[in-house]
């Protein structure tokens, strides 16, 4: 073979391989999972459920969308699903709080540093609640008896290593006080533990929040975020910030790829999760759950990440759950 | 005005599509029930993406059925093979496969199908009528009272079997192997062996696949020629009117006892049919039948199942709080149907809620009509020589511990608990004492734990708290009763 027809079919393959990228710009063809670690009915569930809903309904993505749930091993069982399928063009994996606590307690490399970031899809503020009938009426009442008495003061909340026990060490760190906090099984656990009247304290997500100030079964002592709600019922629960203690915290949830993933098909996919987190649909849902979309997409998602991985490593450091 | 609302609910309910959903939502929960490792919850996490299309009240319809629909579908391997489908079968399976090997399997279905009937009916009544009052019990029970509660279970789970020692080793070590993973509390992981498969704890799913049916299917190779196919006559497949008497009171006392642990967010099917079946067996003339093939004892235990199943749907729907993993799948739904669970639910979604209760109703007599014909066909099955179905219920025993998880792990640990559960076998040691103590592992632990936390270190919590102090005293009473009785029998024996 000449050196004259070698040109000419290396010409031609590269007018093969660039023409297919032109033309579907990278869609992966085939059912798409997208895994999830929690279980059925737990917030990342919900969200990547919403979500993937929205895409097929609206036809943002045509390959049908299946949500597996791989539970088990604080997300481990779904991360090393989708860790194990480098380059893989078919199989998201859901960023929940858990994948980036669970190797930073077990001690294991970060999932965060071999996925490819795609998309931050959905924050919650969260509200510092306490019962109606207590004392406290401000935040500055609430740390003032934690000041004069320490650790007696109690809050009810998640899994010790989960958002809430990390937003309690935050505040405590902040404020400069020591409070007493009781993990419980799941969220749900702990509510039950406030509603009955056993603690002082917890943190609630803003539409959890608002349903029991609702009800006039607890008052809202902070938000903690940059700037308080809108909704009518809640606008006059000021931020942890105006109070002067600057404790921000928002739970956050992402999308992320396979190792390796092809970097024109992440981008396909933060546009298209773009596109979905854009649609009425999406907005709908988040006013009734009161939750927010600060969309970052690809490498801005990237930092977005390893910022909030170090938040992670710094709490759990501090509460003493970091393995070294 | 409940009654009203109640009409209404039954209104929203008789439209053809609604009545079709409901039926398919509780045929799906009777199979799903019925597969070991499959639960409803997973069953109904599976469906959620399909009721997308469906009107929310249409969609939870077909949920709910999927919930209480598995805990009729859990019986029938429970009796048949002895693999329980879910954690709150096991005590089905403790007399009800006796049942089964005398040739009653049929009448065990059939009893469980009432018992669970009657109780899901009842229960219902009280979604209706009480959720407001039983809400706010809920709520007077936390981390003491459930911590006493759990130890009551394993007090009262160190008494099944024949000997107290044997009973009290498999209990040991079911508490043993909820050790395992990450200590409740801080969050600290402990007992994993760096092995992923164990970060969060060994799951029940596997644990009972394994010693119940791998266990028998291994044990059943060492006797392969002696066992002979299970004689069942046509008229051995019916109750009869002695056993009827004996299961009428003790669908009543199971049916109450789970209402009650239903609606605590913290306890569940499975100890409320444990509770049940023990309390059955204090109230019962013959309790030496218990664990021997006792129709009253697969009575409670179902009839409980079925109103716990049920009663968690009351701090959901009074609360917003999930009172089982079925009821948290619910709550998803709910939300993603665009509807925000919370203490308000019931006045601001009162058709939808009423809806869903009428539909309980009608979906409790699906499954009667369902179960009724069925138990004597089902029974039929175990004509068939045992050699031919060790096979299948290999086959489901471990499809249905891979579908758990997806993950093989699992599948080796249900064979390393069917090895367990073999030698189990061997030197007769029970195996439900093991499996109830690893349910009741982790409420243990967590609670006693947390009510130290709540009451800064002191115990003084479990005596001023009254539900607590009743609860202590209960335990109290059954202690001295076991040691008096144990010297009683001592003093006639020589």
């Amino acid at each position: 073979m000449n050196s004259r027809n070698m040109a000419l079919m290396g010409g031609a393959f590269l007018a093969l391989t660039f023409g297919a990228v032109a033309q579907d710009a990278k869609a992966p063809t085939g059912p798409i999972e997208i895994t999830v670690g929690a279980g059925a009915g737990g917030s990342p569930d919900v969200i990547v459920r919403t979500i993937s809903k929205i895409m097929n309904e609206n036809k943002i993505v045509e390959n049908p969308i299946v949500v597996q749930n791989r539970t088990g091993g604080g997300h481990s069982n779904a991360y090393n699903y989708v860790l194990g399928k480098p380059g893989d063009q078919n199989t998201l994996l859901t960023l929940a709080s858990p994948v980036f606590t669970t190797p930073i307690v077990q001690g294991t490399p970060s999932v965060i540093d071999q996925t490819v970031p795609i998309a931050t899809l959905v924050q919650s503020e969260l509200v510092l609640l306490t019962p109606a009938n207590s004392p406290y009426k401000t935040l500055q009442d609430f740390i003032a008896a934690a000041k004069e008495n320490p650790g007696r003061i109690r809050i009810a909340g998640g899994a010790s290593g989960g958002n809430d026990h990390l937003v309690t060490a935050l505040l405590e760190q902040k404020a400069g006080i020591k409070l007493t906090y009781v993990p419980h099984e799941s969220g749900g656990a702990a509510r039950a533990t406030f509603l009955g009247g056993n603690v002082e304290g917890h943190f609630g997500t803003l539409s959890e929040g608002l349903a029991v100030i609702q009800s006039g079964d607890a008052r809202g002592l902070a938000i903690l975020s940059e700037k308080r709600r809108p909704e009518d019922v809640i606008k006059d629960v000021p931020t942890a910030k105006e109070q002067g203690v600057d404790v921000v915290y928002l739970q956050f949830w992402g999308i992320g790829g396979p190792p390796k993933m092809d970097p024109a098909l992440a981008a396909w996919w933060a546009d298209k999760f773009k596109q979905a987190t854009e649609t009425p649909e999406w907005k709908e849902y988040l006013t009734k759950t009161m939750q927010i979309t600060e969309f970052h997409g690809l490498d801005d998602a990237g930092t977005y990440f390893k910022r909030e991985q170090d938040t992670f490593r710094e709490l759990l450091t501090s509460v003493g759950l970091a393995k070294k | 005005m409940v009654l009203d609302m109640l009409m209404q609910g039954f209104a929203t309910c008789f439209t053809l599509e609604n009545l079709s959903f409901i039926f398919l939502g509780v045929l799906i929960g009777q199979i799903v029930g019925a597969l070991p490792g499959v639960g409803p919850a997973a069953g109904m996490a599976l469906l959620l993406p399909l009721t997308f299309g469906l009107e929310p009240v249409t969609a939870i319809m077909m949920l709910a059925g999927i919930m209480y629909g598995g805990q009729y579908g859990g019986t029938l391997t429970s009796v048949l093979i002895n693999v329980p489908g879910e954690a709150s079968s096991v005590m089905t399976a403790i007399d009800g496969h006796q049942m089964a090997r005398a040739g009653r399997a049929g009448a065990a279905l059939s009893i469980a199908a009432i018992g669970s009937f009657l109780a899901g009916i009842s229960a219902c009544l009280a979604v209706a009528f009480v959720t407001p009052l039983l809400s706010g019990f809920a709520l007077r029970f936390n981390a003491p009272e459930y911590f006493l509660l759990g130890v009551l279970g394993l007090v009262a789970a160190a008494s099944l079997g024949s000997s107290p020692i044997r009973a009290l080793i498999a209990a040991v070590l079911g508490l043993m192997i909820g050790l395992v993973g990450t200590d409740p509390l801080t969050g600290a992981p402990r007992l994993n062996f760096d092995m992923p498969a164990l970060y969060e704890g060994i799951d029940f799913i596997p644990v009972a696949i394994g010693v119940f049916g791998i266990a028998e299917v291994l044990s059943s190779l060492e006797r392969s020629d002696e066992v002979a196919p299970i004689r069942t006559r046509l008229r051995d497949m019916w109750l009869t009117s002695e056993e009827w008497a004996q299961s009428r009171l003790a669908i009543a006392r199971g049916g109450l006892i789970g209402l009650f642990v239903g609606i605590m967010p913290g306890a569940g099917a499975s100890v409320a049919s444990l509770l049940a079946y023990l309390n059955e067996r204090k109230f019962s003339r013959h309790p030496e039948r218990f664990g021997k093939g006792a129709i009253d004892g697969v009575a409670a235990a179902e009839a409980a199942n079925n109103s716990a199943a049920h009663g968690a749907l009351i701090p959901m729907l009074a609360l917003g709080i999930p009172g089982s993993g079925s009821t948290a799948v619910l709550l998803a739904a709910l939300i993603l149907h665009g509807i925000q669970p919370g203490p308000r639910l019931m006045t601001t979604e009162a058709t939808l809620v009423w809806g869903l209760i009428a539909s309980m109703f009608v979906g409790n007599v699906f499954l009667l009509i369902i179960n009724l014909p069925l138990a004597p066909a089902f029974a039929a099955l175990l004509r068939v020589r045992y050699v031919y179905l060790a096979p299948g219920i290999l086959v489901l025993s471990l499809v249905g511990a891979y579908a758990a998880t997806l993950d093989m792990g699992t599948v080796w640990m249900c064979l390393f608990f069917g090895v367990l559960g073999w030698l189990m076998i061997r030197f007769e040691i029970p195996r439900p004492p093991l499996v109830l103590a690893l349910v009741l592992a982790q409420l243990v632990e967590m609670s006693v734990r947390q009510t130290l936390l709540l009451s800064f270190g002191s115990l003084d919590i479990f005596i001023q708290r009254p539900i607590s102090l009743a609860l202590l005293l209960l335990i109290g009473a059954m202690i001295a009763m076991t040691i008096v009785n144990t010297i009683r029998r001592r003093r006639v024996a020589p």
